[in-house]
């Protein structure tokens, strides 16, 4: 097999969740299938996008969100888009702060007695417009009863700022990716009010983007990239003791550069929300789950679509099948899937309930992007 | 076209090395003749301030993580764009042609040289503006296009029940929206929500 480019520069931020990336380079999956991963950290998700679109970067660890945002042109001219595979699924959460918990809020429904009780305006950031934490975010507020758009102000902050704004007390809470969540409870400036998991089950998170362009032109490149990081992800996934060493290395400073302490307990699956709550989650962050974690379910790429038409970011139904299989390379994944031994499912879609009871299945999008009683458009 | 060309200045927060290239390209564009209306730490305040001063052009460092709070700033105000001009150091950087073919909402320029400046940001205004036609006229012909649509299937409707001619249809739709001072989709429309209430 002729490898079209075999240095494939990647980029990842810095985030627990880049792991499956930085371990395909670190343990030489990369090698066994012929490329290099050359690693680029990246300070934002419109620098990921922009860099994707312009060739910088061949491929990135991504928000399922940014690759269909940048696809619908959202944001920016739009562009044809590539889903290669999903990176992992879990492992978000919503914070709010010690101010808010101090004084009862310290999950959705009482967040929504306190802001009935004391009516001020409520500052709330999420990381990217088109992201999952923007969505996950609004989701777990509506399911709550709070418009996100017009009961809350919403900001876009870098992940790496959250916690020092809430300290700061320039906003009431976030949602971002790991580590940040553990490391406002570590320094106790806020409370764990719902995982990400607790919102959807197994939902999906970062993925393996690209432009269509650079697929189309380096389709061997690319099933070898998928087939290293599904191989890494199956590492990691392994044993606790294969998280351990992945937390060890991508606390380090080229990676997330935070302490391990903030990145090795949520990665095994030990929660604790900062007021003496704790549990053994049973959907932690999960790289592989027998490839399940990783197969890009045509459903969960449509997901994304239903949830930009909820908040007015579409101002019609796209066809929402039709783009979700442009986007997902299905068949590509399925090769690569072959390469590295990794079970594919036989649907391509999937059934999710999601925290405010409504089923997701995938089966007619326009239909569910409507049924929400509270949406904007 | 120059003059008069508001611009908002973004910095990254608290970094001294940055803020003393932010104000190194702030002297070289009051040099260059523009009117810098602020330059802002990029925090969780800069929607409010950037819509509150109304730029017509926002400059920010490339590679700060700032870029996605502009991010938000540029979905929040779709429907009013404005141009975002990116600066870097970064020499390997694609240059801006390629950021601009790439239709990204902003432009990448590696250096920082006070007299490249103001021809930079002049393309930048006139592409952003070309290409803000563009999207107009886009706009424009799908919005007529869907609306020959509609009088097209009032024209058909009124054949089908009552018999007429094309020319016929036509002359009616006409009519009737001269008569009632209405737009000729508006009164086709008006047929076809006539025809779907009564079935």
């Amino acid at each position: 097999m002729h490898i079209e480019k075999t240095t494939v520069n990647i980029g990842f931020n810095p985030l627990t969740d880049c792991a499956s990336v930085v371990m395909a380079a670190m343990l030489g999956f990369d090698e066994k299938h012929g490329i290099r991963i050359v690693l680029s950290r990246e300070t934002s998700w419109a620098g990921v996008r922009d860099k994707l679109m312009t060739g910088e970067l061949d491929a990135a660890h991504a928000l399922y969100g940014l690759v269909y945002g940048a696809q619908l042109g959202i944001g920016a001219q739009p562009r044809d888009m590539a889903v290669l595979m999903n990176l992992n699924r879990n492992g978000q959460a919503i914070t709010l702060s010690r101010r808010l918990a101090d004084s009862g809020a310290k999950d959705g429904a009482t967040l929504a007695a306190l802001m009935a009780r004391e009516p001020r305006q409520y500052v709330f950031a999420q990381t990217f417009p088109t992201g999952t934490h923007a969505m996950w975010l609004y989701y777990w507020l509506a399911a709550h009863g709070i418009h996100p758009m017009t009961d809350v102000r919403a900001i876009t902050l870098p992940p790496s700022q959250m916690v020092y704004n809430l300290a700061e007390g320039h906003m009431d809470g976030f949602c971002a990716g790991e580590p940040w969540g553990q490391q406002a409870v570590m320094e106790g400036v806020g409370v764990t009010a719902a995982s990400s998991q607790q919102i959807w089950p197994d939902h999906p998170e970062k993925v393996l983007g690209a432009s269509l362009d650079f697929v189309r032109a380096h389709p061997n490149t690319c099933r070898a990239l998928i087939a290293a990081v599904l191989e890494a992800g199956r590492w990691i996934d392994a044993s606790d003791e294969n998280r351990r060493a992945t937390a060890e290395i991508i606390a380090g400073v080229p990676y997330v550069n935070t302490e391990k302490a903030a990145i090795l307990p949520r990665m095994l699956g030990r929660y604790g929300d900062g007021l003496g709550h704790a549990w053994q989650d049973e959907h932690p962050m999960r790289f592989h789950q027998e490839g399940q974690a990783s197969y890009p379910w045509l459903s969960d790429g449509m997901w994304f679509m239903t949830q930009f038409r909820r908040w007015g970011l579409l101002k019609s139904d796209p066809d929402y099948f039709a783009v979700a299989q442009s986007v997902t390379q299905s068949r590509l994944y399925r090769e690569a899937a072959e390469m590295a031994g990794v079970a594919v499912p036989a649907d391509v879609l999937r059934s999710s309930t999601l925290v405010d009871g409504h089923v997701w299945d995938g089966t007619d999008p326009a239909r569910y992007a409507a049924a929400f009683a509270i949406h904007q458009r | 076209m120059s003059r008069h060309l508001r611009i908002v200045l973004v910095h990254p927060p608290h970094e001294s090395d940055a803020s003393l290239r932010a104000a190194a390209l702030q002297a070289g564009l009051v040099e260059a003749g523009y009117e810098i209306v602020a330059s802002l730490p990029a925090d969780l305040n800069l929607p409010e301030q950037i819509a509150r001063l109304q730029p017509d052009m926002i400059i920010v460092d490339a590679e700060s993580d700032a870029r996605d709070v502009l991010e938000h700033i540029v979905v929040a105000t779709r429907d009013e764009r404005r141009p975002i001009v990116m600066f870097t150091e970064d020499e390997k950087q694609s240059s801006m042609d390629a950021a601009m073919e790439a239709g990204v909402s902003a432009y990448i320029v590696a250096g920082l040289k006070p007299e490249r400046i103001k021809p930079v940001l002049s393309v930048a205004m006139a592409r952003f503006r070309k290409e803000q036609k563009l999207l107009h006229e886009l706009a424009d012909t799908k919005h007529k296009l869907a609306e020959r649509k509609v009088v097209d299937r009032a024209k058909g409707l009124l054949m089908s029940r009552h018999g007429m001619t094309e020319e016929q249809a036509y002359q009616r739709l006409r009519t009737m929206a001269m008569n009632k001072n209405l737009k000729l989709a508006e009164i086709a429309q008006r047929i076809l929500d006539v025809e779907d209430l009564l079935g």
